[in-house]
């Protein structure tokens, strides 16, 4: 117990980091999932086409192999990266990837004929996405990106493996330098604290995804019945399920 | 940039890759089918409320759930040994996969159960089928047909998190990969093959699950 209020401070700026890394990569992964899920909703083959390899790609590939390519291979094309960028752009690769699923899912939650009605009245193709679609869809879309956050924040654990000093490397470093100073490993007490402490953090999380649920269906329920369908569509049809960490 | 890509050293390096690739599919299925059993046990006592047994694997599913894979699995491999419970690096990697795994198939068997209409269980016993003739008739069979693509999508997942199992040390695809960039620095070569090594095994994986979903829906269907 001691060794822990002893580091207090330096786990504190680890978590400083995690929530730094998750809070970055959450505003570039929305960035490429409106880009890469508004591209798997329109009417081109060939864009559609992009978005499914992309978000195949980094789906099926393992987030950690993800990781390390990106660490090692980056000096490879001439830009080499230090950990921390690395991870933020490995980690908005793979959150673009469940982001454009989650909008993808939005867009196909608003009823047809909104898009249809849209384009008799004569709207402009991006005017349809723009006053028509996406304001719809958008409320639907906060959950899951409040889900995808806390993967986030579980995700970046991840980068203690290319050195960066977050939250979960802090524990590491804690741990060795105690093993060498005292000759006596506290791997179980300090990694039974991380995990209570990650628990506490996404549990907070989760039930605040919840909570958002619950008062956007709430809203959605004084809506008319089209509001309604789209609410409950896109809470089951976000195609694939949510990817889990 | 001067980087040659040479194949012929993916093509020499084939053997240990393979190696890795068999070991990472080994832990895989060991894990995978753990991980059904506890998902079956654990929905089962959830289903039935069992006392004392039910909020522990409400409270099991969600610790799973909230934590980062890899502490689960430094606690496992690093922690646990410091109170005398030492494993092996393949069996921490199994317990740590069988472990995640298992609190989502908890999920994924319950979703399935929870899925069957109401009405099929008042039908029953309008129909005088008792409580087991009623689960084994009826609840499995229906929800199963929710249950099983669920429980194969978890583990494609528990496939993918078998690179993990490379930060502690297993000599499974990644750790393999890893190892021959550290001393031979041909990275591009080996991310590319273990790259499509894991999409060609996830994507035929997805596939097969696709597949068996609409086999399985089929008597639902609308003609």
């Amino acid at each position: 117990m001691q060794l822990i209020f002893d580091n207090l401070g330096f786990f504190l700026t680890g978590l400083g980091w995690t929530f730094g890394l998750a809070g970055a990569t959450l505003l570039i992964a929305t960035v490429i999932s409106a880009v890469v899920g508004t591209l798997s909703v329109t009417r081109s083959r060939i864009a559609r086409l992009v978005a499914l390899c992309y978000v195949e790609f980094f789906r099926d590939i393992p987030l950690l192999v993800n990781v390390l390519f990106v660490y090692f291979g980056a000096p490879l094309i001439g830009i080499p990266l230090e950990p921390f960028s690395a991870a933020i752009v490995s980690f908005s690769l793979w959150g673009g990837a469940n982001g454009a699923e989650i909008v993808r899912g939005g867009f196909n939650a608003v009823p047809r004929h909104q898009r249809i009605s849209a384009a008799a009245l004569g709207l402009k193709r991006w005017e349809i996405y723009w006053y028509i679609l996406a304001p719809q869809a958008i409320l639907p879309m906060l959950p899951p990106f409040a889900g995808l956050f806390t993967l986030l924040v579980q995700a970046t654990s991840l980068a203690s493996l290319v050195g960066v000093g977050e939250f979960f490397r802090v524990a590491q470093i804690v741990i060795e330098r105690t093993t060498m100073t005292q000759g006596q490993s506290p791997a179980f007490l300090i990694y039974g604290g991380v995990l209570v402490s990650y628990y506490v953090i996404c549990s907070a999380l989760t039930m605040g995804t919840h909570w958002l649920e619950r008062r956007i269906a709430d809203r959605t329920a004084r809506l008319p019945a089209t509001g309604r369908q789209a609410a409950r569509a896109a809470a089951t049809a976000t195609g694939r399920p949510q990817e889990s960490l | 940039m001067s980087y040659q890509f040479d194949f012929a050293y993916i093509w020499a390096n084939g053997p240990a890759l393979l190696g890795g690739l068999l070991m990472t599919i080994q832990v895989s299925v060991v894990s995978i089918l753990i991980a059904a059993g506890v998902g079956l046990v654990g929905a089962a006592a959830r289903v039935l409320r069992v006392p004392v047994l039910s909020p522990l694997i409400v409270g099991y599913v969600s610790f799973v759930r909230n934590t980062p894979l890899l502490a689960q699995l430094f606690f496992i491999f690093f922690g646990l040994p410091a109170v005398g419970l030492g494993l092996s690096i393949y069996a921490s990697g199994v317990l740590t996969l069988a472990v995640w795994g298992g609190a989502y198939n908890v999920e994924n068997v319950r979703g399935g159960f929870l899925a069957v209409p109401k009405g099929l269980n008042e039908a029953a016993r309008a129909l005088g089928l008792g409580p087991m003739h009623y689960v084994f008739l009826i609840a499995i069979p229906v929800g199963l047909r929710v249950s099983i693509p669920a429980m194969l999508n978890t583990a494609v997942s528990v496939l993918k998190n078998s690179a993990y199992l490379q930060a502690i040390g297993l000599a499974e695809l990644t750790f393999v990969a890893m190892e021959k960039v550290a001393s031979e620095f041909r990275t591009l070569e080996m991310f590319a093959s273990i790259g499509v090594l894991y999409l060609g095994l996830v994507l035929t994986l997805s596939w097969l699950v696709r597949r068996l979903e609409d086999v399985l829906q089929r008597p639902f269907r609308e003609r």
